[in-house]
């Protein structure tokens, strides 16, 4: 009590200062060079003919109008939909297994931990190596041993198939990062208050239900705020499917990322991908702004 | 003590054990691959034993991948250097101080770490062929500032606010400036937050390709940008691709070990103390 009375006070001794703002203005001057002037300038460039890295007419609203009218965007947005809609399910309910597990106790838990963050915390560049050596053609190690000899496909890559190769991606996705979504939930248990669990168990609740009434609860702001981030990280997902795919076969696994990035670098066609960029930019900023609103009341993390 | 060892963990930790082999034999397979020669590699029926050779560390050096490495490591600490220079003192602020509009200001903090990096590789390209910043290592570190600088000063905040706010002022009492009191008081108690959450700066510019890829060129080329240049066309060199795609893991190992607890932190935003 008298701390936060303490700390009340001496934040309002300091509310008319300058000195937060001289402290913030180097990381908020940066930030305006670094992310508002490129955000403006694809504003800009959405509004005009741009083609072939000439900038001509100012046309309003075209390029967006293009856009929506162009298959392979709406395309993109099915591929990102099905990717999030099966990666980060999964993700959650293995991590959370897995973190249920570690939290009910496991022998060398120590050397296990760090363990698990190796896949999430390699290049994915790398992610993206490692699994063509393991899945591609008829040389990738589990492609040859086990899809081959279980006839589950032959003669080609899965990357390379038009049925298979999101379904690839996605299972490399739920590699890379359920690991990680164990350690976090598990971090969360173990943070958990300890008084409702012993009262659950003096009123002889079984863990089924301690799990769905209690656990799950409890940790509800958190299970929302890290899925809000894995469905913002894989919305955005570019280096693996750009190493493994680049989008292919046909437009399969061309996420908003790949599609943004043919636009501009394989067909100069920057006022239309500038568009894309923007129009991506601003659905982020929504979910960020609500992120931060749900973290900030349920968590108050920040 | 063997009373605490029950049939229940017993089974939890075979479990265990084996999840982490599954989720790992693809990490353990490119390590086995570094000293794998080239005719067995990809042989059918795959060869789990072999007779180990050191030719595809040769080709590596050889083709100047050191530099490449060399690259990284400075272009990773250039970057995050200039990060922790300035963006200590915002997070610092924005944990300490009221100030209008500081909710504003914070979601625009997000929303720039939070933005997809295609959406500004494109405009960066632009401005940058304009004034003639690509390939250059200011060029990149600019532009690994929008995701860096943004996570840093989010993250640093939160270990921040666990600072007790007494001290600061009981120096305050005695008379010091509030800079003096940043230097001092704050910023000591801060090292291991600062460390911790540098550190992953470092890694995610150590990582990071799209940027690196597009903005960079002959002079500025880092490792995960090389490795395509494995794949000849006399075919891909796998040896030599699981080098440095190992060599690119060991300061991520290095981090894993070092500062797990705080990996959970940083990657959520703060949002799990860890």
């Amino acid at each position: 009590m008298t701390m936060t009375i303490a700390r009340d006070a001496a934040v309002s001794r300091k509310r008319t200062s300058w000195y937060p703002y001289m402290l913030i203005a180097p990381t908020m001057i940066t930030l305006c060079i670094v992310s508002l002037v490129p955000f403006i300038y694809a504003v800009y460039l959405s509004f005009h003919e741009a083609k072939y890295g000439r900038v001509t007419d100012f046309i309003w609203f075209d390029n967006y109008v293009k856009l929506l009218a162009n298959g392979d965007f709406w395309n993109s947005m099915h591929v990102a939909g099905i990717f999030v809609a099966i990666a980060v399910p999964i993700e959650f309910m293995l991590g959370m297994a897995g973190a249920l597990i570690l939290n009910k106790g496991v022998m060398g838990r120590s050397i296990l931990v760090p363990l698990l963050f190796i896949p999430t915390m390699m290049a994915p560049i790398v992610v993206g190596l490692l699994w063509k050596i393991m899945l591609a053609g008829s040389w990738g190690v589990i492609s040859y041993n086990v899809i081959e000899r279980f006839n589950i496909l032959t003669g080609t890559s899965i990357f390379a198939s038009e049925a298979y190769a999101l379904y690839a991606l996605i299972f490399i996705d739920i590699w890379q990062w359920t690991p990680f979504m164990m350690l976090a939930f598990f971090a969360g248990l173990q943070a958990l208050p300890q008084g409702p669990y012993r009262a659950a168990s003096v009123d002889g609740a079984g863990p089924v239900q301690i799990f769905f009434r209690l656990t799950l609860p409890l940790m509800a702001p958190l299970l929302f705020v890290i899925g809000l981030l894995r469905f913002i990280d894989a919305f955005k997902i570019f280096d693996t499917i750009f190493i493994l795919t680049r989008g292919g076969p046909g437009t399969v696994t061309e996420s908003p990322s790949l599609l943004a990035y043919k636009m501009t670098f394989d067909f100069w066609n920057i006022g239309e991908a500038s568009a894309l960029a923007v129009f991506v930019w601003i659905v982020f900023f929504v979910f960020c702004s609500v992120f931060y609103q749900i973290a900030k009341k349920k968590l108050n993390a920040f | 003590m063997s009373k605490d060892i029950s049939l229940g963990i017993v089974v939890r930790t075979i479990i265990a054990v084996a999840c982490a082999l599954t989720i790992l034999f693809p990490v353990i397979w490119m390590v086995s691959m570094m000293f794998k020669p080239a005719d067995v590699m990809f042989a059918r029926p795959t060869e789990f034993f072999f007779t180990p050779t050191l030719a595809n560390f040769s080709y590596v050096i050889d083709n100047g991948f050191l530099l490449n490495l060399g690259t990284s490591l400075l272009l990773g600490i250039f970057s995050t250097v200039l990060v922790v220079l300035i963006g200590t003192p915002a997070a610092y602020a924005f944990a300490r101080f009221e100030m209008k509009g500081k909710d504003d200001l914070f979601l625009f903090i997000l929303a720039s770490r939070m933005a997809p990096p295609v959406c500004l590789v494109i405009p960066f390209y632009l401005i940058y062929a304009q004034v003639g910043l690509l390939d250059t290592f200011l060029g990149l570190s600019l532009a690994y500032m929008t995701f860096n600088l943004s996570f840093y000063v989010w993250v640093l905040r939160s270990f921040c606010r666990d600072l007790p706010v007494e001290l600061e002022e009981a120096a305050i009492l005695e008379g010091w400036s509030k800079p003096q009191v940043f230097r001092r008081v704050v910023f000591p108690l801060l090292r291991n937050g600062i460390v911790a959450t540098s550190v992953l700066c470092f890694i995610f510019a150590w990582n990071e390709f799209l940027f690196a890829f597009m903005l960079g060129g002959n002079s500025v080329q880092t490792l995960p940008v090389a490795i395509p240049k494995l794949i000849t066309a006399q075919g891909v060199r796998w040896g030599e691709v699981a080098v440095v795609g190992v060599a690119s893991l060991v300061p991520v190992l290095a981090v894993v070990v070092l500062l797990q607890r705080h990996i959970v932190r940083g990657l959520t935003m703060g949002a799990v103390k860890g």
